[in-house]
């Protein structure tokens, strides 16, 4: 049976494309190594980052130090001195700085009242949270240090006797004295690791191939083998169409490969899988289209894959898969949902971190048509005029 | 030096009638460092709304409920008021609170009885953060309590008579803890995101400098102009040093102006200007380097192309410029120091953090100790060149 036109062609051009060894590194290994980068960045900065220096080994300071180890909310990183712990509150590495004093053990021993620096930037506004996390931590240390001195002058054991009584009462009490009730479990946001980057990382960068894949059209247009082939028997709708699918099977591809990497290396939930796989279809025809706009726009191959990054680039944060819109201004999440990234990122919220399916995704994926058919529709017009004028 | 400058100019002007050239040295980075001082320019600190549902109705709720509502508290909380425990968790489910606090029924007489009713937190799957203070301020309320309980419990199993435990916790309540926290500023400024994505993405754009002159040697040699210029009374040296002079001044002329402007126009903190200025030059002093082993390496401008984009977003995924390096886990941060723009990065952060300009030295050393290297492994190869 004679392949058509189309397909022909299509095969043809996805042959040369993919011969091309740093477009494979482009389409596969960056986003996965983003992806990992990403997810690994995104999943350490739930908790509060506080750098500890610990001082001396004296039994009250080295319990405070593991206690502060030891609270859920708090990610510790433990630094030899001061000046090293402030290098890292400048880096941004952590929101403050506790220094254990040297003398804890005896100044709380003594009858006054001791202060725990807790060193911030000089917003200390911007510190808050984590000084009033560390200052919890601190506030139970001293109630079993208050506890214990109690003891002491009440009775002829020692502090350090009845400091160790103090803390196994306070192992034996059964339960917290604070309990947390989360009222709502489906997120607005996705969830932060790998289920973040690997969606947000799927739309951006099968937009982003897509549109520096317009180097490859205009590559062909150069070669003249557009015009060859319209020697042959080969009428322009054919060509647009090949080219279309050569766009979408790299689109499609890209993002599959994607998906499967995301699931398998990083354990991502993707969602129901019949909402993901259309989501996944229209965001190809999105980047299709765009590539396609991109390789009918652009006049040299530089400048599709030098500007269609940049610009996917932009997009990209501009609708969400950089940052979630939620925590931008009112006005920036509107001009975001001018791009096509912003509802594709909102359709993944839905499925991963919401338990929706298609229905749910419904008015995204509708948008997102609207995207692809003026995309296809603008780009189709401009390779046809371009083969049809001389 | 005449020739040298002939060279370079013509390589600029070449490179400045190219379009993408323009864009991504100039345009691009000076539109995402806009985005995101647009996207952030108006964060805040942290501040959480939350309400108190008092279903106690006793003395140790209503403390608590002045607690929250306590000076020391107002730049981080506003208390709203509620209706009931339904309406607190609708508004923190909604949004319209970040997080509640429920004290339970019977709560002061549980504390003065010795015993547990733990105070509730009501919070939302998405305000993380607002929980963790929430969790924290009550537990900083409840550790004065506690303190007295286990005081009583701690002294009665020491030997305290039993029977006087009231007159114990009545003493035990007048004793304040013995440690708290004091906040003391540190010296430093607060990191914003103009002001490290703006160097970032700089360097990120920067980096194009090494494609376009490696693409544009090779061009050259293929268009056979490289040969007439060998024919010329000058040596191939003067030749390669116009070339690179014409990618140092692109490259200095990029992130320069990405500096310049981000600071005037979005008001990111670079640093002290001369240490800027020296470190901008010793990255693009890099950039000569790896633009130098790239037309070494590769055989053809599509090799060059091919080995420039490698080596661009490999250095720039590894350095830290696509995301916030400081977020990220310790053994990323120490393979961003294997590159050039990962110290580069560290030298900005640290000087828009207010650290002295002395802080940018080990930094600028180490991107000339890399600069210096691609040169010296780029000049060993220079035979493959000739061929």
């Amino acid at each position: 049976m004679k392949t058509p036109p189309a397909l022909a062609l299509a095969i043809a051009e996805l042959k040369r494309v993919t011969r091309d060894r740093t477009f494979l590194f482009f389409l596969i290994v960056l986003p996965i190594l983003v992806i990992l980068l990403v997810g690994l960045t995104t999943a350490s900065s739930t908790s509060i980052r506080i750098a500890l220096v610990p001082g001396p080994s004296t039994p009250l300071a080295t319990q405070l130090v593991y206690d502060l180890e030891a609270n859920p909310a708090l990610k510790t990183q433990r630094f030899t001195t001061r000046a090293q712990g402030v290098d890292a509150l400048r880096r941004g590495e952590v929101e403050a700085v506790v220094v254990v004093p040297p003398t804890l053990d005896a100044d709380l021993k003594s009858a006054a009242a001791t202060r725990i620096p807790v060193l911030v930037t000089g917003d200390v506004q911007s510190s808050q949270a984590a000084v009033t996390a560390v200052s919890s931590v601190v506030a139970r240390h001293g109630a079993t240090v208050q506890a214990a001195k109690f003891a002491t002058a009440h009775s002829k054991r020692s502090f350090e006797q009845n400091l160790a009584t103090t803390r196994l009462l306070q192992q034996e009490t059964p339960e917290t004295p604070v309990r947390t009730d989360v009222v709502n479990r489906k997120s607005n946001y996705l969830p932060l690791g790998y289920n973040y980057s690997a969606p947000t990382m799927l739309v951006l960068f099968v937009f982003i191939n897509a549109l520096a894949g317009g180097a490859a059209m205009i590559q062909t247009r150069r070669y003249g083998i557009f015009a060859r082939a319209l020697a042959a028997p080969i009428r322009p709708r054919d060509l647009v169409l090949g080219e279309t699918l050569c766009y979408l099977t790299l689109a499609l591809g890209q993002a599959l490969l994607i998906v499967l990497a995301g699931a398998v290396l990083f354990g991502v939930s993707w969602g129901d899988p019949l909402a993901a796989a259309a989501l996944i279809g229209l965001w190809a025809l999105v980047g299709t289209g765009a590539g396609m706009v991109s390789g009918t726009l652009f006049r040299t191959p530089e400048q599709a894959s030098a500007i269609g990054p940049a610009v996917g680039i932009a997009f990209g944060m501009l609708g969400g898969c950089m940052w979630p819109l939620e925590i931008v201004p009112q006005s920036v999440r509107l001009v975001g949902h001018a791009t096509p990234h912003a509802w594709a990122v909102d359709a993944w919220v839905t499925l991963v971190s919401r338990g929706g399916g298609l229905a749910d995704i419904a008015g995204y994926l509708a948008i997102l048509a609207g995207y692809a058919v003026v995309l296809l529709a603008i780009a189709s017009l401009r390779l046809r005029h371009s083969l049809v004028t001389p | 030096m005449s020739a040298v400058l002939a060279v370079a100019l013509k390589d600029l002007r070449q490179r400045l009638r190219d379009r993408s050239a323009l864009v991504l040295g100039f345009i691009a980075p000076v539109a995402v460092a806009a985005l995101i001082s647009v996207a952030f320019g108006s964060a805040s600190s942290f501040h959480a709304n939350v309400a108190v549902v008092d279903l106690d109705r006793g003395p140790v709720a209503a403390g608590f409920a002045t607690f929250v509502k306590g000076p020391d508290l107002t730049n981080l909380l506003t208390v709203k008021s509620v209706t009931s425990e339904a309406d607190a968790r609708t508004k923190v489910a909604n949004g319209d609170l970040n997080a509640a606090f429920v004290i339970p029924k019977g709560f002061s007489e549980a504390v003065t009885s010795g015993q547990n009713r733990p105070i509730a937190v009501l919070a939302s799957v998405d305000s993380s953060v607002a929980e963790q203070v929430a969790r924290s301020l009550a537990e900083s309320f409840t550790a004065q309590i506690e303190a007295v309980q286990l005081s009583v419990q701690s002294a009665v199993r020491a030997g305290a008579p039993h029977a006087s435990a009231v007159k114990l916790a009545a003493e035990a309540s007048a004793v304040k803890l013995p440690e708290q926290t004091v906040t003391q500023p540190a010296g430093t400024q607060a990191l914003t995101g103009t002001s490290y994505y703006a160097p970032a993405m700089g360097i990120f754009f920067m980096f194009f400098a090494i494609g376009f002159g490696a693409r544009g040697y090779f061009l050259e040699r293929t268009g056979g102009t490289l040969e007439r210029l060998a024919v010329a009374p000058i040596g191939p040296g003067t030749i390669l040093a116009g070339k690179s002079l014409a990618t140092f001044v692109y490259a200095v002329a990029s992130l320069g102006t990405v500096a310049v402007v981000t600071s005037l126009a979005f008001d990111a903190h670079w640093g002290p200007p001369l240490i800027v200025l020296a470190l901008i030059l010793a990255l693009a002093l890099t950039m000569v380097g790896l633009t130098a082993l790239v037309i070494t390496v590769a055989r053809t401008e599509r090799q060059a192309d091919g080995f420039a984009s490698l080596l661009t977003f490999g250095l720039v995924l590894l350095g830290g410029n696509f995301i916030f390096i400081g977020g990220a886990p310790p053994l990323v941060r120490t393979l961003a120091l294997l590159t050039p723009n990962g110290w580069a990065l560290r030298a900005f952060t640290d000087l828009a953090g207010g650290a002295a300009w002395t802080a940018a030295v080990v930094p600028l050393m180490a991107i000339l100790a890399f600069a210096l290297s691609t040169g010296a492994v780029a000049y060993s190869l220079r035979r493959r060149v000739v061929r």
